[in-house]
């Protein structure tokens, strides 16, 4: 933060992390690159799925029932009742996505005025941290078995528990790197300008933080997705006939001993899409703060 | 020391209220009357508005919380919608099979963790280093449900080496142990990466600190410096990581008991609320928490007993 101190002395403050700087020093990594890569070949499959399918969501046809990968003309088979194993991964993945990236958006901006509310009215400050570690002392498969209680089993469920177990973690990583940067002479001056604290909070302090909250961002999704996907394939999140990796992996389980496919394709798309954003988080932290490299 | 307990006992009690009370709301919120669950079917409205006076259910919201905490504090939970079977007694019948399948994943795992951790921190940046890190990224992207289903898969179903539905017995006989196996790997080997990378980051931390440096100066052998000066003070942050990451643990045995059929709270849990009996939901939901409320309450007390520095602050 000392550095961004003397470039953003000037009232014209917002610095995105993803500045060229970043990005290149991101992309020198080469399993930064790939994973990048990979995020953004399977971001494209989802938001491409209705084109790349091969068939319809649900088409199903019973009797192609459990086809074996590496068939002509289904390169992946097909599930327990006949469907194209590709068309309800390119699916799953778009449900999959959408549930973390809805989640990881809620939980993450409460979580971010919540912590830069901490930083800057340092009356609530106790109490607002408080209520955070009280969120922060129960686990995310709580929340979702007791919004799921209430609510009843969807993928909105999840949502919704996921995003209450995101908000204290980004309320605490915010208000962290916000209070470190209220110590610096820029926010007096600004302030000293007779400034609204909202223009403050949205012209100086919040782009000075940016860089720690889009490393917990993307850190979070990669845990967000996991989470998810289990609960998803407790039967928590999305029923069926709606095609979701965590839910697939669990209709899977049926057929584990005579078509495994089935189970462990999903598996193994969870599993790219989590260390993908593990890696991609990682590098993203090294490449904005090295210090914080262990 | 004493005095930090209570002040952590103390702080506590707003959790606890704060969970019983949503507990107690979440039964205001689910669309069944619990009144016209009890009377039956075939019960008049004369039955069924009987029936509601009787379990206070007429009384308004803050008397029926009194009610609430009154019949918890008996133990009293309600009764299954489903078989009506008190919700205590299920409980008591899964909260062991749970303990012993967190314990026994923690029992293999946390000792691996922190060797492959201890391992990597000490030969900094060589390509064990790169191993362990690489293991423990990738194992930490790992499903639980897939590592789970790959043992049924291999070493249930292909070498038929070990059961992988329910629970065979008690721990202490065979079939018990056999059938407890490969849950216990499951939910341990996700928990490997965790503590290997916290161990590792620890451990790093203590290394270069002057005491192990003196305890390098003073010629003590390498063996002695990394296990009593430089693992031991690692150990500090590395226990209460491992405290905060028993939520991640309940987390993976939810799944690793529906995985295996494992008759577990989890299992449970997950079981009640998708047949919405509520009750049992309830009674699950509510004895999970307080498990968390008191293994965040351990781990506190454990840290400051564990350093010293940490008391009086």
């Amino acid at each position: 933060m000392a550095e961004a101190s003397t470039a953003v002395a000037t009232p014209v403050a917002p610095s995105m992390p993803k500045r060229p700087g970043t990005l290149k020093r991101l992309l020198r990594e080469p399993i930064a690159a790939i994973a990048l890569l990979v995020v953004v070949i399977l971001v494209l499959a989802a938001l491409l799925a209705p084109w790349l399918s091969p068939t319809g969501p649900y088409d199903n046809d019973l009797s192609v029932s459990l086809t074996v990968p590496g068939t002509p003309g289904m390169m992946l088979g097909a599930d327990g009742q006949g469907r194209n194993m590709i068309t309800r991964l390119l699916y799953g993945l778009r449900s999959t996505l959408l549930m973390g990236v809805a989640s990881v958006l809620l939980g993450g901006t409460v979580g971010a005025l919540v912590g830069f509310a901490a930083a800057f009215y340092r009356r609530v400050d106790g109490l607002l941290m408080r209520i955070m570690d009280m969120l922060l002392s129960f686990p995310a498969i709580l929340f979702g078995l007791a919004i799921a209680a209430i609510m009843g089993p969807g993928i909105f469920t999840i949502i919704l528990a996921l995003s209450i177990a995101t908000v204290p973690l980004m309320a605490r990583i915010v208000r962290g790197s916000a209070l470190v940067v209220m110590r610096q002479d820029y926010i007096e001056a600004a302030r000293a300008t007779g400034m609204s604290d909202a223009r403050l909070i949205m012209r100086h302090l919040a782009p000075n933080c940016l860089s720690p909250l889009f490393v917990f961002a993307t850190l979070r999704f990669g845990q967000v997705i996991l989470l998810g996907s289990a609960l998803s394939f407790l039967g928590l999140g999305a029923q069926a006939p709606t095609a979701e990796l965590g839910a697939m992996a669990s209709e899977g389980r049926d057929f584990l001993f005579f078509a495994p496919h089935i189970a462990v394709i999903p598996c193994l798309v969870i599993f790219t899409i989590v260390l993908a954003f593990n890696l991609l988080g990682d590098a993203l932290r090294d490449a904005l703060d090295p210090r914080l490299r262990v | 020391m004493l005095r930090h307990v209570l002040q952590r006992l103390l702080m506590a009690v707003p959790v606890l209220f704060g969970v019983l009370l949503i507990g107690f709301l979440l039964m205001q919120v689910v669309p069944t009357d619990p009144a016209t669950v009890r009377a039956g079917p075939t019960a008049t409205a004369d039955v069924i508005a009987q029936i509601r006076k009787d379990m206070g259910l007429d009384q308004p919201l803050y008397v029926q919380f009194g009610l609430y905490m009154w019949r918890l504090l008996q133990g009293d939970l309600g009764v299954s919608i489903i078989n009506n079977v008190p919700v205590t007694q299920e409980l008591g019948a899964t909260i062991g099979p749970t303990l012993e399948l967190m314990f026994a994943s923690l029992f293999w795992s946390i000792p691996i963790g922190i060797a492959l951790g201890t391992i990597a921190a000490y030969w900094r940046g060589s390509l064990l280093d790169r191993c362990v890190t690489a293991l423990s990224v990738a194992g930490g992207s790992v499903p639980v449900f897939f590592l789970g289903l790959m043992l049924i898969w291999f070493v249930g179903f292909q070498w038929q080496w070990l059961p992988f539905t329910g629970r065979g017995g008690p721990l202490w006989s065979v079939d018990g142990w056999r059938s407890l196996a490969l849950p216990a790997l499951t939910l341990g080997g996700t928990f490997i990466a965790p503590v290997a990378r916290m161990t590792r980051t620890a451990v790093l931390e203590v290394m270069g600190a002057e005491h192990v440096r003196t305890a390098r100066a003073k010629g003590l052998g390498e063996y002695a410096v990394v296990l009593h000066h430089a693992l031991r003070n690692a150990m500090i942050p590395v226990v209460t990581l491992i405290g905060l990451q028993i939520g991640f643990l309940l987390g993976g045995a939810v799944v690793t008991e529906t995985v295996f059929s494992w008759p577990g709270v989890g299992r449970l849990a997950v079981g009640a609320i998708l047949s919405s009996d509520f009750p049992m939901a309830q009674g699950t939901i509510l004895v999970l928490s307080l498990g968390f409320i008191v293994v965040n309450l351990v781990v506190d007390i454990l840290y400051v007993a564990l350093d010293p520095r940490m008391r009086g602050h």
